[in-house]
């Protein structure tokens, strides 16, 4: 639509709007007065607003990655700590008294013959039965794996791994271990050294 | 910067979800629970607090259910044997009355083996300090080993009344073991090495050693 298109009408208002405004030449020096009189406002907001106050954050991906990895090592440390210090076990274990004392005062050396071995550890109930735990060194000869284990004193079942097949110690008393197979059965000072 | 925002969230519901998650594998016998089914799992808290409910230490039982899952026994083995575990542990304090949880425990594993409740009943009454947990060990050894239940109770229980120390029942182990291990029957064999057994008299219990030593389990 053009200008000689429209009504009458509305041609009159619209060139009554396009007439330049006359405006007094000290007007801008007046308000430009009166805004420098006005008290500034309060350049800073409470505590409490400036926590509430939407913002906005960016971050690089490896800002990003770094914070992502200290928010888990947060947790998993604060998991780690409940459950040492928290956890069930230790509740439950302060609440009944531990079988075995904390404090293991006699170093015990296992020792089992497997000549034709790859890989041998202890497992027990010292070490929660994880064949990780106490891996076994080899002698240079005579095929005798061995390692030391600090023990408190009393009885303690245990058994090898030798490649990946549990086996039980010939030296020591065994009992039945309730899965169909057998343990070892270590009784540490008290004056026994089975 | 809505997505960020929901982001950062994200992260800090993962960390917050990740606490309980590593406190459960920083434990050992929960990491072994959760290996288990929700069924199972339920059973064996079941026990546990049964053991704890009639003031038995739930240590061994904890230790049982490591050792299940360790040797990859099904769910439904392990929650058999840790009931049967808590069974025998209930028995053997009922016959032994208030002994250490270790004595309990090899008393258990006696009765474990084979052996009958009211055989326990012999070592009841004892002189203040004596422990029977070598007696025990040896006792179910021997069941485990073939010698019939009853010859093995009678020899053990011969030997304690007679007040063998330790030594004298290490030592025969020591020499049934090796007469088995040279093809003689197991009954047989503890029937020739208990008449080689010199009887003793009750001795008062040596003070426990000091301070470290070395010992070799071969």
């Amino acid at each position: 639509m053009t200008d000689s298109e429209r009504h009458p009408y509305v041609e009159l208002i619209a060139r009554e709007a396009r007439r330049p405004v006359q405006t007094d030449p000290a007007a801008r020096a007046r308000i430009m007065t009166a805004v420098r009189a006005e008290a500034l406002p309060r350049s800073r907001s409470s505590i409490w607003e400036r926590v509430i106050a939407p913002r906005s954050w960016t971050l690089s991906p490896m800002a990003g990655s770094l914070l992502a990895a200290g928010l888990v090592g947060i947790g998993v440390l604060a998991g780690a700590l409940t459950a040492n210090r928290g956890g069930r076990p230790s509740v439950d274990r302060a609440t009944l008294g531990a079988v075995r004392p904390p404090v293991s005062d006699t170093i015990v050396k296992f020792v089992i013959v497997a000549p034709n071995a790859g890989k041998v550890s202890l497992v027990g109930d010292f070490n929660d039965w994880d064949e990780t735990r106490s891996p076994m060194l080899r002698a240079e000869k005579d095929g005798l794996w061995s390692v030391t284990m600090p023990l408190s004193a009393g009885r303690h079942l245990y058994a090898y791994v030798v490649d990946g097949a549990w086996r039980t110690d010939p030296s020591a008393p065994v009992i039945d271990d309730g899965f169909g197979h057998r343990n070892s059965v270590k009784l540490v000072a008290k004056g026994s050294t089975l | 910067m809505v997505p960020r925002s929901l982001g950062v969230a994200a992260l800090v519901a993962f960390a917050i979800g990740a606490a309980p998650l590593a406190a459960q594998y920083a434990d050992p016998y929960a990491a072994a629970l959760a290996r288990l089914d929700a069924n199972s799992r339920f059973a064996i808290e079941l026990v546990m607090d049964s053991a704890r409910t009639v003031g038995l230490s739930d240590t061994t039982l904890r230790s049982r259910v490591l050792e299940g899952v360790q040797k990859h026994a099904s769910a439904s083995r392990i929650v058999e044997s840790v009931r049967r575990k808590f069974a025998f542990l209930r028995t053997a304090r009922t016959m032994l009355g208030q002994v250490s949880n270790e004595e309990l425990d090899a008393a258990s594993a006696v009765l474990e083996a084979g052996a009958k409740p009211a055989q326990l009943q012999s070592f009841k009454t004892r002189q203040k300090g004596r422990e029977a947990l070598e007696a025990f060990t040896i006792w179910a050894d021997l069941i485990t080993r073939g010698v019939p239940g009853e010859e093995a109770s009678s020899a053990i229980t011969k030997l304690w009344q007679d007040g063998a120390d330790d030594a004298t029942f290490h030592s025969l182990w020591n020499n049934v073991q090796a007469d088995i291990s040279q093809g003689l029957n197991p009954g047989a064999a503890l029937q020739n090495r208990i008449r080689e057994t010199p009887q003793r008299t009750v001795t008062p219990a040596s003070k426990p050693p000091e301070g470290q030593e070395i010992q070799s389990s071969r």
